[in-house]
């Protein structure tokens, strides 16, 4: 989990370099249009561009095939719920274990159009977020006036989860070299255990962390990063490219 | 045909154990769901806003405590247990640890933010459906949660067996609440009710055991920090100081 946070964005391209500003602006009206799209072709190009960006930036397999292979498998399953529990105009029949099973061609219709949706969103947060670095997005986020209780949340969470993460890994070893989860009963009690110990580590780091903070000069105000000013070509660029996406989306 | 079925769901099943954790997935509500959920949820962030701005001015360390908290939700909640009617993976949720330890208010902060960090860097969940998300997480999870464990408390029931509870009432709130929005979000012309039902059925051979799984975290937690930090307990004011000296 860490090392697919921790992989991304890596290395240096185009698209890193643009304003984060503009990236998350125009990833959320993307966003917008393909979650109220009906048709097939602007989520299925979104998909495309999405496996074209992964081969561009030589994301390694592993990190995307973790990364989409949940949400392919929802994909998979809703269709065969809409295929076969949704529907009036038969396709074709199918006899299981005596049981007589209808499929049908508008359930099969809008569970393909249901499955692009979830593709298309998909794939637009996806090169949102392999192509930008977390503290980008906070920046942004802040630009956007996202409050500032969530703001320092997100900038103190993103940080631990790395630290609670190696902690974690650490005690759930220990446990299981004196056989914590050898049956159900001790495996229950040792994942409270480990939340628990998780939890104090959590409570005592807060206050260490407070305390060597106060020190170098926090005073209740973490300071952001400043932004650059917007650059024409930037714009430009995400303009004609916004325009490009409704083209398609009305289609 | 029957060949073809078997080899999608064996891909299937392949395939899930593999992942992490899922809520309600990128795209899979329709624009009018997705923007209810996050207007039903937007009151709740408001006020646990305003309530970690006035537990923060008195108290330097609260901020990074909510962090970390929050850095523990998300570790939690990306664990996986794979739901094969629906289509889903099924988790713990953390929420009733973090709605006790922090109060439910300032709990639907931690549940957004770690559901925000998972929409963009792991594809749990989404950002489109991070209102439902929240919802179904941070609210139901929380409130749910810090209610059934302060009735108990109040009826003056063993504070680890009131964990328990907790933990085991805001995960199944929790999935309720999610059979819910993927019932609204997916049915189409279809009725709500049946689809609903089945959905909430789907959910109950892993939530069950997942329900008590999450009593167990949170009856651990209670019961370390008991023995090992009870100061912390009643700064916390979860535990009055006299029943921290006994």
């Amino acid at each position: 989990m860490t090392a697919i946070l921790s992989e991304m964005p890596g290395r240096d391209h185009i698209l890193k370099r643009v304003d984060g500003r503009l990236k998350i602006l125009l990833a959320a009206a993307i966003l917008v249009l393909v979650v109220a799209s009906k048709g097939f072709l602007l989520p299925l190009s979104l998909v495309t561009a999405m496996i074209i960006m992964c081969i561009y930036l030589r994301i390694p397999a592993r990190t995307w095939s973790l990364r989409f292979s949940e949400p392919l498998a929802l994909v998979l399953v809703l269709i065969l719920i809409k295929l076969f529990f949704s529907g009036q105009e038969p396709l074709f029949y199918l006899s299981l274990g005596g049981m007589k099973i209808t499929g049908y061609k508008d359930g099969l219709l809008d569970g393909l159009a249901m499955a692009a949706r979830i593709g298309g969103a998909l794939s637009v947060v996806s090169i949102l977020s392999f192509t930008t670095p977390f503290t980008h997005i906070i920046s942004a986020l802040s630009w956007l006036k996202i409050p500032k209780g969530i703001i320092e949340t997100l900038m103190f969470a993103y940080r631990y989860i790395f630290l609670l993460s190696d902690e974690a890994i650490v005690i759930y070893c220990a446990q299981k070299n004196r056989l914590g989860y050898s049956n159900l009963r001790r495996g229950l009690s040792s994942f409270g255990m480990l939340a628990g110990s998780l939890t104090l580590k959590a409570l005592e780091h807060s206050q260490m962390t407070a305390s060597a903070m106060t020190r170098r000069g926090y005073d209740g105000n973490l300071p952001m990063m400043r932004h650059r000013p917007f650059r024409a070509r930037e714009v430009f660029g995400s303009a004609l490219f916004l325009t490009a996406v409704v083209f398609l989306w009305a289609i | 045909m029957r060949k073809a079925l078997l080899f999608v769901f064996g891909f299937y099943f392949l395939l899930v154990p593999d992942v992490h954790a899922m809520h309600v997935s990128e795209g899979i509500l329709p624009w009018h769901w997705a923007i209810f959920w996050y207007a039903l949820s937007a009151p709740f962030i408001a006020l646990g806003l305003y309530k970690l701005k006035a537990a923060a001015g008195g108290d330097m360390a609260f901020k990074p405590l909510v962090g970390l908290v929050t850095a523990l939700v998300f570790i939690i909640s990306s664990m996986p247990v794979p739901v094969p009617v629906v289509g889903s993976t099924s988790h713990p949720c953390g929420t009733a640890m973090s709605a006790i330890l922090l109060g439910p208010s300032i709990s639907v902060i931690v549940a957004a933010c770690a559901l925000l960090i998972q929409a963009l860097f792991l594809s749990h969940g989404g950002v489109s459906t991070l209102g439902a998300n929240i919802f179904s997480m941070g609210v139901m999870g929380s409130f749910t949660g810090y209610l059934a464990f302060r009735l108990l408390r109040a009826a003056r029931v063993n504070m680890v067996a009131c964990a328990f509870a907790a933990g085991l009432c805001a995960d199944w709130a929790t999935y309720f609440t999610t059979s819910v929005e993927l019932a609204s979000g997916i049915r189409g012309d279809g009725p709500f009710l049946p689809l609903l039902l089945k959905i909430a059925a789907a959910f109950v051979p892993t939530q069950v055991p997942l329900g008590i799984l999450e009593g167990a975290i949170t009856a651990g937690m209670i019961s370390l920090l008991l023995r090992r930090r009870p100061d912390l307990l009643v700064k916390m004011h979860i535990l009055k100081q006299e029943e921290a000296a006994r």
